[in-house]
């Protein structure tokens, strides 16, 4: 447990993938401490989500290597579950369950897969739901509340598993103005309590405050990789300037 | 004869015509879900299997497949009583279309759902049975409803195997008292006076199990 390796959240090498002919992951690696919060951006179509679905076996490759959490990743039933249980996702679009309350969106994992008593799992859902701020919310179904809501109890529903890294696909693409900021908050939150985190966005402001590295994509690659601070001040890439001034204006 | 005479003597053939589609029943549902899943799961070899199966009863004409398995297997030593062979072709036949509306309500789910419960690392078992099929049943009771009146109506089809259904004591009647139109007058509401009820079951039905929507209404 002392080596390096073992300090390492997710350690991607040399992946590649492909939807058919079309070469949507070019060599891509990626290193990520235990606690850090990475930020992925870039136009769209340039990989970014595909990459992160990855690394919960949501989306398979052709060649490279994914270690999460110390153990190489392969293409089998056993490395995806053990991926899952260690991995958290929250979607663009939420992915609540709607036939569900927001307490058994919540339970229904903790007692398939953790096999846990129904008390014990609601009152650790409770404890998650108070985490991101909506334990008043937990009777209702997903229909009834707010997009930034709905945001936030997918958090807590990932939150539930207990994950030692959690992956954010465009977390607040899919909400109003108004309601990004209490997900970001949520996520600034988890951020600050030592979550190892990927985030796919484009909230440059979440970004700037709360990341310790930003990686551009472009077309299936990796092409600039910095502290915010330098990404922000002074991107090398020419790809990454006309990225950033298209998000500025 | 009088009205009163004609809806007791078709009346007599009421118990026929609901055990055949109570026992229908009894083959649509499980063939429905069975098949239905199956196609929605299976890939190759196995998906053409199941599709065939499920083509077979969907496609066939009832009334040939009634005359086939009750006249024709008794040839080569397999013997069915009318009624099984009214209530398995009948209910097989509705189960081959009640299958098409399971798929189509399991392939009509947001991708993301069955994603979320992998994302979860819930089995694949389990996010059938728990997330995906309690909302493709609720999206399809409409359509259910509507083969269970469907398969009511066809068991009329069963007269032609010498079940006493109320369609045959129509027919028995009118030989008999030879006043075609009350009776068949008579029989179409009888058949009316069965289904309707059946839609109003299905009313209440989609009421209940969608609290969802019923909550958004609510606001």
């Amino acid at each position: 447990m002392h080596d390096t390796a073992h300090d390492l959240a997710v350690q991607i090498t040399a992946l590649q993938k492909w939807y058919g002919a079309f070469h949507v992951l070019k060599d891509i690696s990626l290193s990520v401490s235990r606690g850090a919060r990475i930020v992925i951006c870039g136009p769209s179509g340039s990989g970014k989500s595909t990459l992160i679905r990855c690394l919960n076996g949501l989306e398979n490759y052709q060649q490279g290597t994914v270690i999460l959490g110390g153990t190489r990743l392969g293409d089998n039933a056993r490395d995806t579950s053990l991926a899952r249980r260690q991995t958290g996702m929250v979607f663009q679009n939420f992915n609540l369950f709607p036939h569900l309350t927001v307490l058994s969106n919540c339970t229904l994992a903790l007692r398939r897969v953790g096999g846990m008593a129904r008390g014990e799992a609601e009152s650790l859902a409770l404890h998650h739901l108070e985490r991101v701020r909506i334990p008043e919310q937990a009777y209702k179904y997903p229909a009834q509340l707010s997009g930034g809501q709905q945001q936030r109890v997918a958090i807590a529903r990932a939150l539930c598993m207990n994950p030692r890294l959690m992956l954010f696909d465009e977390p607040t693409s899919a909400l109003d103005p108004e309601m990004i900021k209490e997900v970001l908050e949520v996520m600034t939150g988890l951020a600050h309590d030592g979550m190892t985190m990927i985030c796919v966005t484009h909230e440059m402001g979440f970004a700037r405050e709360v990341a310790d590295e930003v990686v551009f994509m472009d077309q299936g690659s990796i092409v600039e990789q910095a502290a915010p601070a330098t990404f922000f001040s002074t991107p090398n890439h020419p790809r990454a300037r006309s990225f950033l001034n298209t998000l500025l204006h | 004869m009088s009205i009163l005479d004609i809806w007791l003597g078709i009346l007599e053939g009421f118990r026929v015509t609901a055990g055949i589609t109570i026992y229908g029943l009894l083959f649509a549902i499980p063939f429905g879900l069975v098949f239905g899943v199956a196609q929605y799961l299976a890939t190759g070899f196995v998906r053409f299997v199941v599709t065939s199966v499920i083509e077979f009863w969907r496609s066939s004409a009832v009334i040939i497949l009634l005359f086939v398995f009750y006249y024709a297997l008794p040839v080569i030593g397999v013997t069915l009583s009318a009624m099984t062979v009214g209530a398995m072709v009948l209910g097989l036949n509705i189960g081959g279309y009640a299958s098409q509306a399971v798929r189509a309500g399991l392939q009509a789910l947001d991708r993301g759902q069955k994603e979320a419960g992998q994302a979860l690392g819930l089995s694949r078992p389990t996010i059938l049975l728990r997330i995906e099929l309690p909302q493709a049943l609720v999206a399809m009771s409409p359509t259910f409803i509507n083969h269970i009146i469907q398969l009511v109506k066809a068991t009329s089809l069963v007269s032609l195997i010498t079940l006493t259904d109320m369609t045959f004591r129509a027919k028995e009647i009118s030989q008999i008292a030879y006043e075609p139109v009350p009776i068949y007058l008579s029989l179409l509401m009888a058949y009316f006076v069965a289904c309707y009820p059946i839609a109003l079951f299905g009313r209440w039905v989609e009421r209940r199990v969608n609290p969802v929507r019923e909550a958004r209404n609510g606001i």
